[in-house]
């Protein structure tokens, strides 16, 4: 475990100095990223000002929303820079066979592959979330209760497990497929819907929606059930949601893990 | 025997391999658009056989070099040998391990070299990347240092190993990627065409460091390449491999003896020579200005010699052995021909 760690560490390392090898570059991330986040936190505080409430007694008024957006923001921050890179030149090294250096390495190769690229200008999204979780959280009625605080971590970790599972199982595709280069866009769209509460999947096609990304692909318990935990009470269900979102993260670890290793005794190389 | 941490004994070959194939499934892709558009819902696919049933022993410190023309399965063999594929059929083990079963006990002892992929950090220098070996192989840091520095001054590259990567020429890039790949002092190197696109210095300089850490740590090595140079500089012993099988295995001096029957003999003639002096040396030959080169069955030389030398106008003679490319191109060239009608008749 402590080998893996200072391979990370040495992996940190190396992308912080190619970042600051090109640092126009990286500025630039940052800014469009930010930019990004505003012009998305804009489009909120504009829905508020038509209502206060997302929702009929849903709980989610101006602040318990931002706070859900915060998390949502912190969770997709450390996806973002820890994961999705290595995932997206994971289809590169398939197609160019790149690939075949890593499997001769003594070392998983999953780890390998997922965590060898850290994108620093992703973080920048993160730290914004943390600043907004503060302000939210610092104008909530009743401050979030200390049981509250000890869950939101654990969630928080049990939501980027699970989003994490997932671009690995997308990624892993690729090994199959040879060349995978709309794997971002559907991580897009597939992620795009744990980016609301999951309230809003109602009605005769809501419905099985919000049933289809629970309890398949659980994406909305990604960022709805942390949220939820530091802005509403703890109740008897919502102890049940944090139980079976510990629950989805593991199982979606393990499925994931068996999916990678399984197109890993696929892989084909490429010609040299 | 091997043992159960997978040692081998030193008289057991480091790599055995026994009717090792493997086959890959081709889609083929048809031409025009509607010919595309009824492919998305049927595509023809067939099979190719890439490796067919090879058998093939390695001792321990043998260098050898695998050759065969593009797409005879010599990389395929290399990648199954190194765990990168699985075979469809057969078995092999490297250093006592079944490659692809990817152990980390037998990744340890190998290293693979590729000349047309990149291993290093592109924008970093080399210098972080043997950093980043010394941890993934958990080198301990004095002996990493000692062998990086005796690598690095061997090649001599000091000086590129903290310039970036992509800054770097061909043949620099090249030095270094073989100097990340012996830091952990692998028992087993896989060389795929480690010197394509060098120029000639490059070549001759990484053709003296091979042959002194091969034989400073009687590593065992197996090359593939297209230039000959590589072989007679490096190789004892030589594999040609064509259409997936083994055509010839055996050493560099036999390959000259079995499949060629003559010498080639040039003579340096004090001028032109007409057309009669050449019917009087009564051997097939090439004409090039003063020069002569002469074609001379083995089983004559001795005899032919003194005769053509007889000639007062001989300057200079020479005798040699038929060129290895030309020996090597004969053998694909044959081996063409006898795989052309059996794929007809398929």
């Amino acid at each position: 475990m402590l080998r893996y760690l200072t391979i990370f560490g040495t992996f940190v390392r190396a992308c912080l100095v190619r970042d600051l090898t090109f640092r126009a570059n990286f500025i630039l991330e940052c800014l469009t990223s930010l930019g990004w986040m505003s012009m998305n936190l804009a489009f909120y505080l504009l829905v508020f000002t038509f209502t206060p409430e997302i929702g009929r007694d849903t709980g989610w008024t101006r602040e318990p929303f931002f706070a859900f957006v915060a998390t949502g923001m912190i969770i997709n921050s450390i996806v973002q820079a820890l994961f999705m890179p290595s995932a997206e030149e994971l289809t590169e090294l398939v197609r160019t066979g790149g690939l075949d250096a890593v499997l001769v390495k003594p070392l998983d190769a999953q780890f390998l592959l997922s965590m060898h690229r850290v994108d620093f200008s992703a973080c920048a999204n993160g730290l914004v979330g943390v600043c907004l979780l503060a302000w939210a959280v610092g104008r909530f009625e009743t401050p979030p209760p200390a049981a509250a605080w000890a869950v939101y971590p654990l969630l928080l970790l049990c939501g980027v497990a699970i989003l994490y599972a997932l671009v690995i199982m997308l990624a892993a595709a690729t090994i199959h497929l040879g060349r995978n280069q709309s794997l971002y866009d559907f991580w897009f769209y597939l992620t795009n819907f744990s980016r609301y509460p999951a309230e809003i999947y109602s009605g005769p096609w809501g419905s099985p929606l919000r049933a289809l990304c629970t309890f398949v692909i659980p994406i909305l318990l990604v960022v709805n059930v942390p949220a939820r935990a530091i802005t509403q009470p703890l109740t008897g269900a919502a102890w049940w949601a944090v139980g079976g979102t510990v629950c989805a993260a593991v199982a979606a670890l393990v499925v994931s893990r068996v999916v990678f290793q399984r197109s890993l005794a696929r892989y084909r190389s490429a010609s040299s | 025997m091997h043992n159960a941490t997978g040692a081998v004994g030193d008289a057991e070959p480091v790599i055995r391999v026994t009717g090792l194939a493997k086959e890959y499934r081709v889609f083929d892709k048809p031409e025009g658009l509607l010919a595309s558009v009824r492919a998305l819902f049927r595509r023809r696919s067939r099979t190719v056989e890439a490796v067919r049933g090879v058998d093939l022993e390695v001792a321990r410190g043998e260098f050898v070099a695998l050759l065969g023309p593009n797409g005879a399965g010599k990389t395929t063999l290399l990648k199954m040998l190194s765990g990168i594929i699985t075979p469809t059929r057969g078995t092999a083990t490297v250093l006592g391990h079944v490659p692809w079963e990817r152990a980390d006990d037998f990744r340890r002892r190998f290293a693979l070299v590729m000349g047309q992929r990149n291993q290093l950090w592109w924008d970093l220098p080399a210098a972080e990347s043997f950093r980043l070996h010394q941890e993934i192989y958990r080198l301990d840091p004095a002996r990493f240092a000692r062998t990086r520095d005796e690598l690095v001054d061997l090649l001599g590259v000091r000086k590129l190993i903290l310039q970036p990567v992509r800054e770097l020429s061909l043949g620099e890039r090249m030095k270094l990627e073989l100097v990340a790949a012996l830091l952990h002092e692998p028992e087993v190197l896989f060389l795929d065409e480690p010197t394509i696109g060098l120029d000639v210095v490059a070549q001759h300089t990484i053709h003296a460091f091979l042959r002194h850490v091969q034989a400073e740590r009687q590593m065992t090595v197996i090359l593939t390449t297209h230039y000959m140079k590589d072989v007679a500089a490096l190789c004892e012993r030589l594999v040609v491999i064509t259409g997936g099988e083994i055509l010839y295995d055996g050493s560099l001096a036999e390959i000259v003896d079995r499949f060629t029957t003559h010498k080639i003999v040039t003579l340096d003639l004090d001028a032109e020579p007409d057309p009669a002096r050449i019917a009087r040396l009564g051997f097939p030959c090439e004409v090039r200005g003063p020069r002569v080169v002469l074609r001379i069955d083995r089983a004559r030389i001795a005899d032919a010699l003194p005769e053509l030398l007889r000639d007062s106008g001989v300057l200079d003679v020479s005798v040699e052995d038929v060129p290895l490319e030309e020996i090597v191109a004969g053998l694909f060239r044959s081996a063409d021909r006898r795989s052309q009608p059996a794929e007809a008749s398929r």
